[in-house]
């Protein structure tokens, strides 16, 4: 086999933009023009890619391979030099260049995550590629996949050179930017303008608030005073449409009082739109200005970002709620103690309901880092391809966004990937959760009509699925990207 | 278990004879001995059947005590007892034709019961259908308020914003102006929108206001857009009554017609006027119109977000051309207003925010 990648592995890059659809045994090249489209090669026999079994470690070797992978011909000249000519990869005469420069782009971005871990490392092998890679991509011009490579090609530059000795740790949260970046912070009107473009071309982030909220409110309908503790509270819309809910609701005590408690990090939050201050007074005012009581704390989390639940303020008779918002587009990746922390932390304080969204990533199986680092890529790509589904014809909005929002995530995604060990492999935090014994809630006729009817609102491509019957999962096209589901406590009977 | 076989029976050659016995019960001469039900023998059941307090109440035993018939089995009170508490109502209607031993009576009697069945599920099947359908409803009027207040805090933060840069840039001195209002220019994200108007906050209400202010870009479909201003009575999801919140009153958002009714299966085509009572006052009128296709509407506001958070930055009109592969331009006399004018609503952009 000459990839590293399970054949239970499918990727499909295909979409409004003109990617290339590949799956672990053939290799289709999709256009939007031709009607022969299915080429398919067997992997089995031929492979564009290094076939790290066929090659002893020689260096001749490698750099013929090298070099049969940078030629511009065809993607005939980059099969391995086995002797499997008439096997080549056949490619249309047709074939459309931006298919096959997306197909190629691919390959070489998996070359350079083999070169990182496979079997055969070699940073040098990486390094080359890397640099052929910054040749034919730019963050800001090209296609849907050409602008993704880039911000991978960036992310492996920053393991690259992460691996080489210092923590890898810090990319997590800062990503590559970090260094090579102008300001250390994004300017503050990027990060607004950006939000505000994410809203509007994707429904992402009302997926994720609106749906956490009706639970909440399904939750507390009865109740006098809520108290929600907010794992990640960013710039606090999520409030917004819950605090006019509460004062608009019909049935139960009216206008029941709401308590927000903010959980704050030490340092600054490298794309924050404010800090936990603003936020409260954001929200303050805007409790006041509908008439909704409304009162806003902050808690610290320790230095290493763990949750204390000491630390809270408790009411009795206040219903309280845990918001845990992990993964939407606009959101740092958060170190997996501290949300473990969060998450335990819940448990005992017997919550009402715990909400959380996470963003919903593939089936692994043994595909060890390439598996899913390849996993990651056609998780972007298919978010890439619904931005542009949201606008067409904003190639520089979206530019903007996925500089500010995605290229960050995606070295985070990259950077997290290479740090986790097979053996700790660890699950979605939902399972997580499952295992820690919290259970399930359902999610409510309501609440999944009302994921469907805002995904109405944008693109057809966008579907809701109810999984296990506590989850709604926000996917594009084939591709599961963002998982909602609701749990209460342990001890809490029905 | 059914006594008559229906239209077999019917057939004046196939009908069996059919001999009166003693007590006044009609049996058939068939190989298997049924009993015919006429309309006094039924009644007497539905007598008794009251007596013992209803069909549920009432079992075979206890009826053949009561209507005191001989020659009735409970083999035969149990098979029209049940049929009776199936499907009451078209037994009534039978009654009331008093009409005797009639093979018609009998063979809508007979096609009666599985129709009763049927339109007996069909109607919980309906009601389901309904109560989904309303529920369904209330959904979306809080979908469309959640939205709203999303907006109008997004908005808040924006202005906000802008006010800060505004007063960074005066006095940093490198002030440059959008539009006519001399706004700053917000970083160099926004600098790189090129043809992109960012038209000023004031113009933020264009959506919802009087002017429909999009003639910067080519726009496909310009015709229906002017057909957004009178507001009609067909599809009406303007928010009529003015929110806490000074300007978000408009909140133009299309609910495709199909995203509502496939889940639905057989819903209702039009919900009209029967529900005028889910709806406060003059609220939202959604009416659903099998005929109308909503789904090109929906189109053009597919991305109305922008309008109900008021932002400044979207390219509307971008999202006006964007084409979605399977909505189709809608002709602008079919297209009804999703707006509302709120004619007279104030611009009213006070930010409690400061």
């Amino acid at each position: 086999m000459a990839m590293a990648i399970d054949d239970v592995f499918e990727l499909d890059f295909s979409g409004y933009s003109s990617t290339t659809t590949i799956t672990t045994t053939t290799v289709t090249t999709t256009t939007t023009s031709t009607e022969n489209d299915h080429h398919t090669c067997d992997w089995n026999v031929c492979s564009p890619i290094v076939d790290w079994e066929a090659f002893p470690v020689n260096h001749d070797d490698f750099q013929d391979l090298i070099e049969s992978m940078m030629e511009d011909e065809g993607l005939n000249q980059t099969t391995s030099n086995s002797n499997s000519s008439t096997d080549t990869i056949l490619i249309d005469e047709e074939t459309s260049g931006e298919d096959f420069k997306g197909l190629r782009l691919v390959h070489l971005l998996m070359a350079v995550a083999e070169a990182l871990t496979g079997v055969n490392k070699s940073r040098d092998l990486a390094r080359v590629i890397l640099v052929r890679l910054k040749e034919l991509v730019s963050p800001n011009d090209g296609t849907n996949m050409e602008r993704l490579a880039a911000y991978f090609t960036d992310a492996l530059q920053g393991l690259l050179e992460g691996a080489g000795g210092g923590p890898v740790k810090h990319l997590i949260n800062n990503g590559p930017y970090h260094h090579h970046h102008r300001d250390d912070h994004h300017h503050q009107a990027d990060v607004l303008a950006a939000f505000q473009l994410l809203q509007d071309m994707s429904p992402y982030v009302k997926f994720g608030h609106f749906t956490a909220n009706q639970a909440i409110l399904e939750a507390v309908a009865q109740d006098r005073r809520v108290h929600i503790v907010d794992y990640d509270i960013m710039e606090g819309i999520q409030w917004a449409s819950l605090m006019q809910s509460l004062f608009a609701r019909k049935d139960g005590p009216p206008t029941p009082h709401l308590r927000i408690t903010a959980l704050s990090r030490g340092g600054n939050s490298r794309r924050s739109i404010g800090t936990v201050q603003e936020t409260g007074r954001r929200l303050v005012a805007f409790a006041a200005s509908i008439g909704q009581p409304f009162s806003f704390h902050q808690c610290r989390l320790d230095s290493d970002g763990s949750f204390r639940p000491s630390a809270l303020k408790l009411v009795k008779g206040e219903a309280l709620v845990m918001n845990c918002m992990l993964h939407l587009p606009h959101f740092n990746y958060r170190a997996p103690d501290s949300i473990a922390s969060f998450l335990s932390g819940a448990k005992t304080l017997n919550p009402r309901l715990v909400t959380l969204v996470e963003e919903e990533v593939g089936p692994i199986g043994d595909g060890g880092f390439v598996g899913r680092f390849m996993d990651s890529l056609h998780h972007y790509s298919a978010l890439y391809d619904s931005l542009e589904a949201g606008f067409p014809m904003q190639s520089k909005a979206r530019a903007l966004v996925e500089r500010v929002f995605l290229g960050p995530r995606i070295a985070g995604s990259l950077a997290r990937i290479y740090s986790t060990r097979a053996d700790e492999e660890g699950c979605c935090w939902g399972d997580w959760m499952g295992a820690g014994g919290f259970k399930p809630a359902k999610i409510s006729f309501a609440n999944h009509c009302q994921a469907k009817l805002l995904l109405g609102l944008f693109n057809d491509g966008y579907r809701v699925e109810e999984l296990g019957f506590n989850r709604l999962v926000l996917g594009w096209k084939s591709r599961r990207l963002l998982s909602a589901s609701i749990w209460t406590s342990p001890s809490k009977s029905d | 278990m059914f006594h008559a076989k229906k239209p077999s029976t019917m057939n004046s050659h196939d009908r069996p004879m059919c001999v009166q016995g003693d007590s006044g019960l009609v049996l058939t001469t068939d190989p298997k001995p049924r009993l015919r039900w006429t309309v006094e023998l039924h009644e007497r059941f539905v007598d008794a059947v009251t007596q013992l307090g209803g069909p549920d109440k009432a079992t075979p035993k206890t009826i053949m005590r009561v209507m005191g018939v001989k020659g009735l089995t409970l083999y035969h009170l149990k098979s029209h007892l049940q049929k009776f508490r199936l499907g009451k109502q078209p037994h009534k209607e039978f009654n009331d034709h008093s009409i005797k031993d009639s093979p018609a009576l009998d063979l809508q009697r007979n096609a009666g019961s599985s129709s009763v069945m049927m339109s007996r599920s069909m109607n919980e099947m309906q009601m389901e259908v309904q109560r989904r359908l309303h529920e369904q409803l209330e959904v979306q009027r809080h979908l469309q308020l959640r939205i709203e207040a999303h907006g109008k805090y997004m908005q808040n933060m924006l202005e906000k914003a802008y006010q800060t840069l505004a007063s960074e840039n005066m006095a940093s001195g490198s002030y440059k102006g959008i539009g006519n209002q001399g706004i700053p220019d917000m970083g160099a994200g926004m600098k790189d929108f090129g043809p992109l108007n960012f038209p000023p906050f004031q113009d933020l209400n264009i959506y919802g206001g009087d002017q429909l202010d999009l003639h910067q870009h080519n726009m496909e479909r310009p015709s229906s857009l002017d057909g957004f201003m009178p507001n009609n009575d067909n599809i009406c999801l303007g928010k009529k009554r003015s929110s806490p919140y000074g300007g978000s009153g408009k909140s133009p958002l299309i609910w495709p017609d199909d995203l509502r009714l496939q889940d639905l299966g057989s819903a209702p085509t039009c919900l009209g006027p029967q529900d005028d009572h889910l709806f406060k006052g003059d609220h939202h009128q959604i009416q659903i119109d099998r005929g109308t296709d909503l789904d090109s509407i929906s189109d053009i506001y597919e991305t109305k977000p922008p309008v109900i958070q008021g932002d400044p930055m979207c390219d509307k009109n971008a999202k006006l051309e964007r084409p979605s592969p399977r909505r189709a331009p809608l002709p602008s006399d079919r297209m009804s207003p999703m707006m509302n004018t709120t004619g007279g609503m104030p611009q009213e952009r006070n930010s409690p925010f400061g």
